[in-house]
């Protein structure tokens, strides 16, 4: 697991604690019943504050699952 | 302590609460998303009781009336109202679009002083039902107003003037609680509170770590930790400037003009403490007869009487602390020492591990400042209540008491201090020194078990619950209420969950007349009592063995007419 993976993990046991830890890479606002909107804002949150960046409110309906959040980090990490 | 916390943190203690814990249910009152507020409330409340966890009830978004109307009726055991400007006005918000401009500025001060008045009444009902913390806005206005931003415009000044109306009102509030906006500014910064992005995108209001930090305060504010008993001070470079012993009684100084201001401001603060029933004492190293004609200097800004024990003697200081500590019958972990000599305070502090040692730092205002603070932090209670300003002065009377119980015949002594009770069954919402007393008392009370405000008030309102304040006076002067009886009552049974007495009413055989008025309600004949052995109550087992009753476990012990005392000394009366 890579770092980015790893602390976005951390954020979305904190936010889903009854979620499994091997469901986490699967999950998605989609598939997940308990990520409604005020987990969503709750869960970018978590993240923003884990990475200490601010998010922009276009991405607050683009960063739906774990595997879009890994890929924007991972993004930006290789831009930086 | 401040506690800092982020969101992450927030939400893995939220997390790791075990599962079965008790659980308490706090409605917060926005008119904001509440969002991450909710979550710092819950993280917070687990902090300060780790064995506890809360439950969040919210209302409605952008309705603050109706949410306080919900919240009175829940099953909430507290609240927490927070109320910002667009809960009085929506164009005082970022999220309306109705403008602030002149024209509009006498219509928007009209409306926020209607939703004053009725947030007011609503409040006062919700506090009638359990405990509320308030918190006034803590964000600038939205630009209102046509001066520049380092210019307060009028219409601004007539707002905070609508607000601090409200806010001395609410004050007043039986079981309600205002935020300290000086000690939010302290821990949140104005500046940094607001989060517009957040507000325009999800409705919610603030920066996480202003929701933290208010949080945090709000948590405290609800439940504040149980205030000190008794300050125990030193004399030289501290309760005055310089050393009595050398200079001379007429020589130590405390004002403005001998640069000695800091030891008057100490000075005046005990004397406020002492207002407010704080025992005071004094340790000191010093000759004895020297002291004592200091502190019958008229000068001082707390006359001498107003401590006692005044203990004076070249020997250790910690065991000047450990007689006072037995004058006062307290523990050291409700005790306060100030002395400015860090040797004296390592000495007390390793002797009294519990106690807490502050120094007082004669060469630094500022640090003066800060420790005069820290102990309105230590001292400061919601209430003062009549008893308190009685406390002093019956920790004489008990001391004389002891003494002359030790000289005569028990039964005699106690019948000559022509002592009377009164048995109040009026049951109040607002009177707070019931459960003041259920909640300090530990020698001699029935369980130890401590009640929060919201579950006082529920219990208040079951109709087959009693709750007696016990009041005694005799010829030594009034103790107020000292004692407490709470339980329920069906038909013939009597069940009590809380009994206490007070240690100060020790030695006056109270206790026996409290189950004589338990056993004499209508109908009763027979009283069960929710016994628990704890470290403290002590007192209270060696009353039951008495009585003929086992405390070896916690469960319920029966009593009936032929566990009474058959003459008691004192008389009686009731009120209903």
């Amino acid at each position: 697991m890579t770092d980015i993976e790893s602390r976005v993990t951390t954020c979305f046991a904190n936010v889903f604690p009854d979620l499994p830890a091997e469901e986490i890479p699967q999950a998605s606002q989609e598939s997940l019943a308990g990520w409604d909107s005020v987990a969503h804002i709750t869960l970018l949150s978590a993240i923003a504050e884990e990475f200490q960046c601010e998010l922009d409110t276009e991405f607050l309906e683009t960063l739906s699952s774990y595997k879009l959040i890994v890929e924007f980090f991972e993004a930006r990490s290789v831009n930086r | 302590m401040k506690v800092e916390l982020t969101l992450n943190q927030a939400l893995a203690t939220i997390k790791a609460q075990p599962e079965g814990v008790s659980r308490s249910k706090i409605f917060l009152v926005c008119g904001f998303q509440p969002l991450h507020l909710a979550t710092f409330l819950k993280a917070h409340y687990a902090l300060r009781f780790p064995d506890r966890a809360a439950d969040v009830l919210e209302g409605h978004y952008g309705d603050l009336d109706g949410t306080l109307a919900v919240a009175t009726k829940s099953d909430a055991t507290a609240a927490v109202v927070v109320i910002e400007w667009g809960d009085l006005d929506s164009r005082l918000g970022l999220r309306s679009s109705g403008g602030w401009g002149l024209s509009v500025e006498a219509d928007i001060l009209a409306n926020c002083g209607e939703r004053w008045a009725r947030i007011l009444a609503r409040l006062e009902e919700l506090a009638s039902r359990m405990p509320v913390a308030v918190v006034p806005p803590t964000l600038p206005f939205p630009f209102l107003g046509h001066t520049a931003g380092w210019q307060m415009s009028a219409t601004e000044a007539d707002l905070h003037k609508q607000a601090a109306g409200f806010l001395a009102e609410a004050a007043r509030l039986a079981n309600l609680r205002v935020l300290h906006p000086s000690r939010l500014a302290k821990v949140s910064p104005e500046a940094s509170r607001r989060d517009p992005n957040m507000e325009l995108a999800a409705g919610f209001l603030y920066s996480l770590r202003h929701a933290s930090a208010l949080a945090e305060q709000l948590v405290q504010l609800l439940y504040p930790p149980s205030p000190m008993k008794g300050l125990i001070t030193d004399l030289d470079e501290t309760l005055w400037s310089g050393i009595v012993g050398e200079v001379g009684v007429r020589a130590v100084c405390w004002g403005v003009g001998e640069h000695a201001q800091i030891h008057g401001l100490f000075q005046q603060q005990l004397r406020h403490f002492s207002e407010m029933g704080v025992l005071l004492a004094i340790a000191s190293k010093n000759d004895p007869a020297v002291a004592e004609e200091a502190l019958r200097r008229e000068d001082l800004l707390i006359p001498g009487t107003a401590f006692f024990p005044v203990k004076v003697s070249w020997g250790p200081k910690s065991q000047a602390v450990a007689e006072i500590l037995q004058a006062w019958n307290i523990g050291p972990e409700s005790v306060v020492f100030v002395d400015d000599s860090p040797m004296e305070l390592a000495e007390v502090g390793a002797a009294f591990p519990a106690m807490t040692c502050l120094p007082f730092d004669k060469r630094n205002a500022a640090k003066a400042v800060e420790l005069f603070e820290q102990l309105r932090d230590l001292f400061g209670k919601p209430a003062v209540h009549r008893e308190d300003a009685l406390r002093q002065a019956s920790i004489r009377a008990s001391a004389s008491i002891r003494e002359a119980a030790a000289q005569s015949d028990d039964g005699d002594f106690v019948r000559a201090l022509q002592g009377k009770l009164t048995f109040d069954t009026r049951k109040s919402s607002g009177n707070k020194r019931l459960l003041e007393l259920i909640n300090k008392t530990n020698q001699f009370n029935l369980n130890g078990v401590r009640i929060g405000e919201g579950e006082w008030l529920r219990h208040l309102e079951d109709e087959c619950s009693f709750a007696v304040g016990v009041a005694y006076e005799d010829r030594f002067g009034p103790l107020g209420t000292i004692g407490v009886l709470a339980g329920r009552q069906c038909g013939g049974l009597v069940e009590v969950t809380s009994w206490v007495l007070s240690c100060r009413a020790f030695s006056r055989q109270i206790e026996h007349h409290m189950l004589e008025y338990l056993l004499g309600r209508p109908g009763v004949t027979a009283i069960r009592l929710c016994f628990r052995p704890t470290e403290r109550n002590g007192p209270l087992q060696e009353f039951l063995r008495s009585k003929g009753l086992d405390c070896g476990q916690p469960g319920i012990l029966e009593l009936t007419r032929e566990h009474l005392h058959t003459q008691l000394p004192h008389e009686a009366r009731t009120l209903e």
